[in-house]
């Protein structure tokens, strides 16, 4: 079991920290965010953007616990995982830094499929990038495909005839799952 | 109870000729203008209808992406609605569409929208609101302010509408699993109010022709005993001088007018407004006579207006 909540500043700062990497803290740093956590462990699950009537509300609806909430925009683990909701907003809005890498037309097709991606695909990646680094995938018009995980850093991201980034997340999912 | 009237030779002709129950056609004729024209329009793919979603594109932008993959598309009534003239890819699958940059819905679903007149930061409820087509169109109206409570008894259809609003960016709407007579436990006031009824779906048999001859007249008064308890919890969850959007898409109208009606005659702070589109609401049928502000409720014919066949009621609720 799980309940919806408000993050305490100290969860909250640990947010902060999460949507800075994704050069997204300036767009939500007025935002309302509310949390999901585990009723045994009291960890944060995931991360809600919620308008301030939303917030309102709950408080005043408590006694029904909701089935979804605003948008989730990622799982707070280890690590901050976006949700491809997620990874739209930062891309959206958000400043672009090395963790953003961007594939051809024809990768992105395959990629909402949920297909991996191969190096000769990426058409933009930095050169800072580490092994197995959480990215967000775009295609050429800058809009969010996929959530991924690099295998190479670097300039070996690039190679070809290798699969260069595990795909986690992807658009296509809302049609799969839905389907 | 509903209304079975006599058969004609005309009835049972039309129902032969078309494949549907006598008792149904008999039925149309009564209130279906230009009966023929809406039996043969039935027999024929509905036109398809994309909603721009403009929380993440603009219209300009998402006509031409689509135009240069080769769709074909049309203006409507409604500034946000295209109607899909040639689809050279499934519509539901194209990047645009998993990108949420559109919502493929009706055009009257889109009018039942519409009739809500919903501004934004209002708080709004959807009752019955799943897939979430009518509820993303609102955060869309509302840009993603105020808040929707979006009520959904069905947890299959509650995660479909889950992952619609996601895809749609929305992050203005709560969804309740819950019945939607429990609205009235929520002991809140909504500035608007939109009941689109579960209904026998007399308006979609050109999407499901096998409706023809599956339901019966006990399915209609099923379905009505249990809209008019609806209305009556959704009525009582409007702000004073809120509105109440009352819609369904079946033509029988002991789902729509009888429902209104009935509603209307118990609450003497309920007025039924214009609304822009579609044909006048009936104030007869049979030997039953509805308040004559039922002409001011609308119904929308495939065969006249090119949409789903819909009943669309404003109810405006004063102090």
């Amino acid at each position: 079991m799980s309940y919806y909540c408000k993050p305490t500043r100290d969860e909250r700062t640990k947010i902060n920290r999460a949507l800075d990497r994704w050069g997204a803290f300036e767009f939500f740093k007025d935002k309302g965010l509310m949390i999901q956590k585990d009723d045994k462990k009291k960890v944060v699950v995931v991360v809600y953007l919620v308008t301030d009537n939303i917030e309102e509300l709950m408080m005043r609806i408590h006694m029904m616990q909701p089935f979804s909430l605003g948008l989730a925009i990622g799982e707070l683990k280890k690590q901050f995982l976006p949700t491809i909701a997620g990874a739209d907003l930062f891309a959206r809005y958000g400043e672009r830094n090395k963790f953003y890498i961007v594939v051809g037309e024809k990768a992105e097709n395959l990629v909402l499929y949920g297909r991996d991606i191969m190096g000769e695909s990426i058409v933009e990646a930095s050169d800072a990038l580490g092994e197995n680094d959480l990215v967000i995938v775009l295609n050429t018009a800058s809009e969010a495909i996929a959530v991924g995980r690099t295998r190479f850093a670097g300039k070996s991201l690039f190679q070809s005839g290798r699969v260069t980034v595990t795909t986690i997340a992807d658009a296509g999912y809302y049609l799969r799952e839905e389907g | 109870m509903t209304l079975i009237l006599p058969k004609s030779v005309e009835s049972v002709s039309l129902s032969a000729k078309y494949g549907y129950d006598e008792w149904l056609v008999s039925r149309f004729l009564e209130y279906v203008p230009n009966v023929k024209d809406f039996l043969s329009k039935m027999e024929r793919i509905p036109t398809q209808y994309i909603r721009v979603n403009t929380l993440k594109t603009s219209k300009a932008d998402l006509m031409r992406r689509l135009l240069s993959k080769g769709f074909e598309l049309k203006s409507t009534v409604m500034p946000e609605v295209l109607a899909v003239k040639k689809a050279p890819l499934v519509t539901g699958a194209t990047t645009e569409y998993l990108l949420g940059h559109y919502y493929i819905q009706d055009l009257s679903s889109c009018m039942v929208v519409d009739a809500l007149d919903i501004t934004p930061g209002q708080l709004v409820l959807d009752v019955a609101a799943a897939p979430g087509g009518k509820t993303t169109f609102m955060a869309q109206k509302m840009n993603n302010s105020g808040a929707i409570i979006a009520v959904e008894p069905n947890s299959r259809r509650a995660r479909s509408m889950s992952f619609n609003l996601a895809r749609c960016g929305v992050y203005n709407t709560c969804i309740l699993k819950t019945d939607a007579l429990q609205v009235v436990n929520f002991g809140m006031k909504f500035d608007r109010v939109l009941l689109d009824a579960p209904c026998s779906c007399e308006g979609v048999i050109a999407k499901d022709p096998s409706r023809k001859i599956s339901h019966t007249p006990q399915d209609v008064d099923y379905c009505s005993i249990m809209q008019q308890r609806l209305i009556q919890a959704a009525a009582s969850s409007v702000k004073p001088d809120g509105i109440l959007v009352y819609s369904t898409c079946s033509f029988a109208p002991e789902e729509n007018e009888m429902v209104v009606d009935r509603l209307l005659q118990d609450f003497s702070n309920i007025t039924v407004e214009p609304i822009e589109y579609g044909s006048s609401g009936l104030t007869r049928f049979g030997d039953l006579i509805f308040d004559d502000q039922l002409r001011n409720a609308r119904r929308l014919y495939p065969h006249l207006h090119d949409t789903t066949g819909f009943f669309i009621a404003r109810l405006r609720i004063s102090s």
